[in-house]
């Protein structure tokens, strides 16, 4: 629930959302409060676009603010920014909530410092895959524009992983955009987002209740088809044969550890020579039963990544996106990571208070996973 | 002898005797270790686990116990008895008789046939009679030195002239009849005595029935019942008839606080030894119903309650206050208790087995030891010493430690005998040793294909028994880059050790892998050998087939065969990638840095200061002495006369650097190594330095209970002390005065005991009566915790009419003020007395709250200035509980004092002795060498994501903010791994133990991946 005392300010409407915001961000650096942001730009080819960090206030004129796609989660490009320590100058960036969570993560794991960025997010009606968008960019634009200031928060046209997003709305970014029907209202979630809006006198008592109640109802809704498409999801993984088969077409191209941002080794695992045995070694296996699947480690990459990441994994669906055989990648993540996020009572991405699970002991922690585990068996049982 | 250096005698290998052993020896001086048994170790091997930490007491001694049968500067005389000491302090002439032992112990290799054949059988002392020896035995499976020995009074030879069978199937010919007592004659500075205590035999005490009735035991013979390598094998099983029980019943308290035995004394440990016997035959048999009938649960030490707590609410222990008086036997066997309650009622109930918790009482031979010593026992036979010299005993230049001058548990033993050790030196003109250098030149390998020896043991039939050791030595030859193989009967042996270096010569061979019993005792010989034929000691690698195939799998010798050969063959696989390692030396500063001022600090600055080191002593107030200010009374000397003492010898000696009123800004560094920043009025100062010494204290909890601040007639037991010293009790004299215990201490948010209170009470009551015998005092306690010899003080209050109410946590003491607005009122207490049975009212004048020992909030900075953790009530967390109780597990940093753990004076004082003395094993030396197996990172690789700092148990990892990377501290890594395995960039890997060769071991034998693509 939206506490009473959080600081609010409505933006003057424009003709649609991403022009409020726009101008709402020139005003943010007509009044230095920002140096530069951080935002989308259509690319000359027009099918896909580039984030820009924009410092020249007449290239803002070319943003689009909210792209329909999420060609990268843009907290790898904040990763790289802040990668040597805090910039000099504020910078502010526009995120979508699942963009928000991972730079949470990031933060606790060292490679971003938010110091000098203000977050900003927006409820999110979600994204259109990044295939659908390439083949028709003019389908695409009018879709998602239509969808954005309709708020149409069940476009079947968007990604999987958005459809069973529960977390679409008010996250812990400094800023968040509420759409509210025609109005967009700025919300300051900490301190940092408070003074953005201090710069604004008309302290607005805008009455939030509809909003809220509307956010509540979709995300409710979202998670029941969490639950139905988790059913699909679990099958997939359900045994190592299962496993087998879901990830056979994988070619080992390794894009979805690429544009991961939770992904954040400088180089993989699986990409260095540590993981590439002789040749008497891969004989010695194809030996033992009769053959062997070359390029190596495909499954070993898939089911490594999830070990590493899962726990921080926040369901973005980039690695989807990238995936150049149409693997459901995203979707199976994100059912691990509901489970082990769950095991460790832990949801990545929420607050910069949570420590990471693996950072931190507690003596019975590993009581609740039994727990977990026990369940799992007595239902096991039960079914039989 | 060398004027510098002087020998240390040490009397008894238990656990307290090992540590002063092993403390004198890393100083560079040399111990002679006199063990009775046969083997070093003492009690802790006897029990299956320690509380409170269930840790293994086998698995936490066992590197103790080689360490200290393998060290340089340590002779171990088992068997052996002193005669007698002669001489002046510094100068003692000690006379010591070493027991024939008939085998002789550099051909001995254990192998254990001998006692399979012989044909005397008798109770085994170790497993309380519960098994059977033979005449020749080894006192237990991992004794150390591991030999046997032949016992005198049982071998049919020695007795009756016939058999001799041992000295037939011995196939290392190290039999010898002809072995005799050999009187020896050592030349020592100073003796330390940790000979130990007994168990309090409970043959005499008629109405329990032990040895007449079967399922009555002991709880030392209970806790070889539990131990997995004890006679039952680790399940909880009447001896009688090898049933579980459904229900067992713990008698506390016997032979112990007991006055018509001559025991007036509490045993100390028996409650947490009950606690924890009792939660792990429920952690066996989750049905069982456990009983423990209790007088007070004594769960003083450092997280006792917690584990008390833990026994009844997650175990459900249940605990009866109540005296058993007798104990019937049924037909069936099982055993009918008739017990009164604290109201009088008198009740039965009927368990299958009892558990008598028996105390511990001084050794049967003590009169006869301290008349050889010339030392002076107590009045209970235990060796006498004194509150404000707890280590020392009548004689000038002896020394005690551990159990043999009062109960303690493990931690306090430890403690002792370390500070008996700082005791010593005075005696022993230390001397700052230098690293000794390789006698031995190297050959260099770098770069040379790998040829590789493998040596299979057979260890006698050990290995040879099960696994087919010749087949694993041939198969092995195959094997790439081995240029050698072969097996050995004894690869331990000396002549097995000079074949292994005549191969190393004659075969050019790099690198060594030996199959054989353990890493964990052998490694460091076999590496040793390897140097000796100029080979890198980390050229080396063992495949432990004895632990994990002939052990494991002995009743499937094709199958431990098989495994054999694969562990062998992953063990080449693994040594084709070693490399040689360095281990750099690290030099050490010789001075100290002692933070806080009290008792601790101050003792242990002093005794630093004493054995030659400069000391930085940096105290945050104006003056020194902490809370040790504030007590008047003790039941020996006075407080402040000590303190006087301290502060004198503190402020004049050259050697010490007070620091009054400073605050420690800024440590950095690490051991041998250190530059500390400090602040005096704003004025910084820099100082370098090779240890530091947490002994920052505690503080008395300001309590908002029993209306305290709302009269002046409710005070704390520290104010009263003062007020009792200084003759200002409120006038008129006070008719009721009543006494709070646990204001604050062990309940939610404070679940620990304060150790202190109780003690603090009784004394301070005693005072009180002697002072002003017409004043009526009630003490209402939750359990009374006079533990060891304060138990006197307590039988001696109550016998001067003080009454004691026994109250409950949920129902506490009611205060109510007669006047509220008078800001002099008296109050008025209601409290449930058990006895009475009833709610009681008491008019009291004054009311003197016994509030609990805090830890100091600022302990958090110094904690992160130091890298060292915090407990969950936020007092520093030693290296392990038990076994190394002034040790952070960083190197270099100690502790002392109320920092961990409320305590008693003599305690502190012994503590702080403790920490001087382990701080001189660093500081004795003129360098120390760092590990070679150490971690080691790719910098490319690493994203300075913070992982391997949080699981660094040493502090010796840390990301470099400026570059983003994770820095390795190559003088405090152990080598552990731990941050290897947690990196997810790949980033770190551990030389002599890498990544690749751990994958190359595993494709040795599966030659497939895990998920089988």
């Amino acid at each position: 629930m939206i506490d009473k005392s959080i600081k609010r300010h409505k933006l003057k409407s424009l003709i649609d959302k991403k022009e409020t915001i726009k101008s709402f961000i020139v005003s943010l650096i007509d009044s230095a409060i920002i140096d530069a942001v951080l935002l989308p730009i259509k690319v000359p080819s027009g099918d896909s676009f580039a984030w820009i960090l924009i410092k020249d206030k007449k290239i803002l004129n070319n943003a689009e603010v909210i792209a329909p796609i999420m060609p990268i989660n843009v907290a790898n490009a904040l990763k790289q920014y802040t990668r040597k320590g805090k910039g000099n100058l504020k910078i502010a960036v526009l995120l979508r909530p699942c963009e928000v969570r991972a730079t949470i993560e990031l933060i606790k794991l060292n490679q971003i410092n938010s110091e000098n960025v203000i977050l900003m997010s927006y409820d999110c009606i979600g994204a259109i895959p990044m295939k659908d968008y390439i083949a028709d960019p003019v389908n695409g634009d009018s879709t998602f524009n239509n969808a954005l200031n309709q708020i149409e928060w069940n476009s079947s046209k968007m990604k999987e992983v958005c459809h069973i997003c529960e977390d679409f709305s008010n996250t812990t970014s400094d800023l968040h955009f509420a759409f509210d029907s025609k109005e967009v209202i700025a919300l300051a979630n900490s301190k940092k987002g408070e003074k953005v809006l201090e710069n604004f006198n008309e302290n607005d008592n805008y009455n939030l209740e509809k909003w809220q109640k509307e956010i509540t109802k979709i995300s409710q809704e979202r998670a029941k088809k969490k639950e139905d498409s988790f059913e699909i999801s679990k099958k997939m993984l359900d045994g190592l044969d299962a496993i087998h088969a879901t990830f056979a077409n994988c070619i080992g191209c390794h894009n979805c550890g690429s544009v991961c941002p939770i992904c954040y080794c400088r180089q993989c695992y699986f990409d260095s020579s540590t993981s590439k045995p002789n040749s008497d070694i891969i004989i010695g296996r194809a030996e033992s039963r009769g053959g062997i699947s070359l390029p190596l480690d495909k499954i070993m990459y898939h089911t490594g990544r999830m070990a590493h990441m899962s726990l921080s994994c926040v369901s973005c669906g980039v690695c989807s996106d990238a995936c150049p055989v149409n693997i459901p990648v995203a979707k199976l993540f994100s059912y691990v990571a509901t489970q082990t996020q769950k095991a460790f009572e832990y949801s990545s991405g929420e607050s910069l208070g949570d420590t990471l699970p693996m950072k931190e002991y507690k003596l019975d922690e590993m009581g609740e996973l039994a727990k977990l585990v026990k369940s799992a068996e007595t239902l096991e049982s039960e079914n039989e | 002898m060398s004027l510098k250096n002087r020998a240390v005698m040490v009397v008894g290998a238990g656990i307290a005797g090992i540590q002063a052993a092993l403390d004198l020896a890393e100083m560079g001086v040399k111990v002679h270790l006199i063990e009775e048994t046969a083997s070093i170790g003492g009690r802790m091997p006897q029990l299956d686990k320690t509380f409170p930490t269930n840790d293994c007491s086998m698995c936490i001694l066992s590197p103790k116990m080689s360490e200290c049968a393998r060290h340089e500067n340590i002779t171990i005389h088992i068997k052996s008895n002193v005669l007698s000491v002669k001489g002046k302090p510094g100068d003692f002439t000690a006379t010591i008789v070493e027991k024939a032992k008939y085998v002789d112990p550099v051909k001995c290799v254990a192998c254990g046939l001998c006692e399979d054949k012989c044909p005397v059988k008798v109770d085994d002392e170790f497993d309380m009679g519960l098994r059977k020896r033979g005449a020749i035995s080894r006192y237990f499976l991992q004794s150390l030195p591991s030999e046997y020995t032949i016992d005198k009074e049982k071998c049919l030879y020695l007795t009756r002239g016939v058999c001799r069978l041992c000295e037939k199937v011995c196939p290392a010919n190290a039999i010898n009849f002809q072995d005799i007592d050999k009187e020896i004659e050592l030349s020592v500075g100073a003796v330390i005595l940790a000979t130990g205590i007994d168990a309090f035999d409970p043959i005499g005490f008629g109405q329990f029935g032990y040895r007449s009735y079967k399922n009555v035991v002991t709880s030392l013979e209970l806790e070889r019942i539990l131990s997995a390598s004890g006679p039952m094998g680790g399940h909880v099983v009447r001896a009688s008839d090898h049933k579980e029980p459904k229900n067992i019943a713990f008698i506390q308290c016997v032979g112990s606080r007991d006055e018509s035995i001559n025991h007036n004394y509490c045993s100390s440990a028996c409650c947490m030894f009950a606690i924890k016997e009792a939660i792990i035959a429920k952690e066996h048999m989750k049905e069982l119903d456990v009983a423990i009938f209790y007088m007070d649960i004594r769960a003083f030490g450092k997280d006792f309650d917690k584990y008390y707590e833990k026994s009844k609410n997650q175990y459900g222990v249940k605990f009866i206050k109540s005296k058993v008086s007798e104990i019937t036997e049924l037909e069936d066997g099982t055993l009918k208790l008739r017990y009164v309650l604290e109201n009088g009622e008198i009740k039965f109930k009927n368990f299958e087995m009892v558990v008598l918790s028996i105390g511990l009482e001084p050794r049967k031979n003590m009169r006869e030891l301290a008349g050889k010593l010339d030392i002076q026992l107590n009045e209970y036979g235990f060796c006498k010493s004194n509150t404000f010299s707890p280590l020392t005993t009548s004689r000038e230049g002896i020394f005690v430690c551990g159990a043999m001058n009062g109960p303690k548990d493990i931690p306090e033993s430890v403690m002792s005998a370390s500070g008996a050790v700082a005791e010593t030196t005075k005696y022993l003109r230390l001397e700052r040793q230098e690293i000794k250098e390789k006698k031995i030149k190297e050959i260099d390998v770098v770069g040379n294909r790998p040829r590789i020896g493998t040596f299979v043991c057979h260890c006698g039939i050990n290995i040879a028994g099960v696994v087919d050791v010749k087949k694993v030595a041939k198969e092995a030859k195959d094997l790439k880059n081995v240029e050698h193989s072969e097996d050995l009967i004894y690869a331990c042996s000396q002549d097995c050790l000079e074949t292994i270096k005549k191969r190393i010569k004659e075969h050019n061979l790099n690198r060594i892998v030996i199959a054989a019993c353990t890493p964990r005792t052998h490694e460091p010989l076999f590496r040793e050998t390897i140097a000796e034929a100029g080979l890198n000691p980390y050229l080396f690698e063992m495949a432990n087939i004895r632990d994990q195939c002939s052990w494991a799998h002995m009743n499937e010798p094709e199958k431990a065969t098989e495994k054999s050969t694969d562990l062998l063959n992953m063990g080449v696989a693994k040594a084709r990638g070693l490399q040689p390692l360095e281990r750099l030396p690290i030099s050490i500063n010789p001075k100290a840095l002692v933070v806080g001022g009290g008792l601790a600090g101050m003792n242990t600055s002093l005794t630093l200061a004493d054995a030659g080191h400069e000391v930085y002593l940096i105290e945050k107030d104006e003056k020194l002495g902490g809370n040790l200010n504030n007590i008047f009374y003790s039941f020996d000397k006075d407080p402040q006369v000590l303190l006087e003492d301290l502060k004198e010898k503190v402020s004049n000696h050259k050697l010490i650097k007070l620091h009054k009123n400073t605050k420690i800004e800024k440590i950095d560094g690490y051991v041998g190594n250190y530059t500390t920043t400090f602040s005096h009025n704003n004025e910084k100062q820099n100082v370098e330095h090779g240890v530091v010494i947490v002994c920052t204290g505690a503080k008395e909890h300001v309590t908002e209970e029993y209306l305290y601040g709302k009269s002046d007639r409710i005070v704390t037991q520290v104010e009263f002390e003062r007020m009792l010293k200084y003759n200002q009790l409120p006038s008129p004299k006070p008719k009721n005065v009543v006494m709070i215990q646990c204001v604050g201490s062990r309940e939610e948010g404070r679940m620990f005991c304060s150790r202190v209170c109780c003690t603090k009470a009784v004394k301070n009551a005693l005072i009180m009566k002697e002072k002003y015998p017409r004043i009526n005092t009630y003490i209402a306690y939750r359990d009374i915790r006079t533990y060891g010899f304060r138990e006197k003080y307590y039988t001696e209050l109550r016998d001067k009419g003080v009454m004691f109410v026994k109250y409950d946590i949920e129902k506490k003491p009611d205060v109510k003020l007669v006047d509220e607005f008078d800001p002099d009122s008296k109050a008025l207490v209601t409290v449930f007395d058990p006895i009475m049975d009833k709610e009681i009212e008491i008019q009291a004048d004054l009311i003197v709250l016994a509030t609990a020992i805090d830890p100091l909030p600022e302990n958090d900075t110094l904690a992160k200035m130091l890298k060292i953790p915090l407990n969950e009530d936020g007092m520093f967390l030693e290296a392990h509980a038990k076994l190394r109780p002034v040790d952070f597990a960083t190197d270099g940093i100690f502790l002392a004092g109320l920092a961990h753990n409320p305590k008693d004076i003599d305690e502190s004082l012994a503590q702080s002795k403790a920490a001087a003395s382990r701080a001189l094993t660093f500081l004795n030396k003129k360098a120390i060498l760092a590990e070679g197996t150490i971690a080691e990172i790719d910098e490319s690789k690493c994203t300075g994501c913070r992982y391997c700092e949080q699981v660094c148990s040493y502090s010796a990892i840390e990301v470099d903010d400026e570059k983003g990377i994770a820095v390795i501290n190559n003088a405090l890594c152990k080598g552990c791994g731990s941050c290897v395995a947690t990196c997810r960039c790949g980033a770190l890997d551990l030389r002599g133990f890498s990544n690749l060769q751990l994958f190359d071991a595993f494709d040795a034998i599966t030659m497939t991946d895990i998920l089988g693509e």
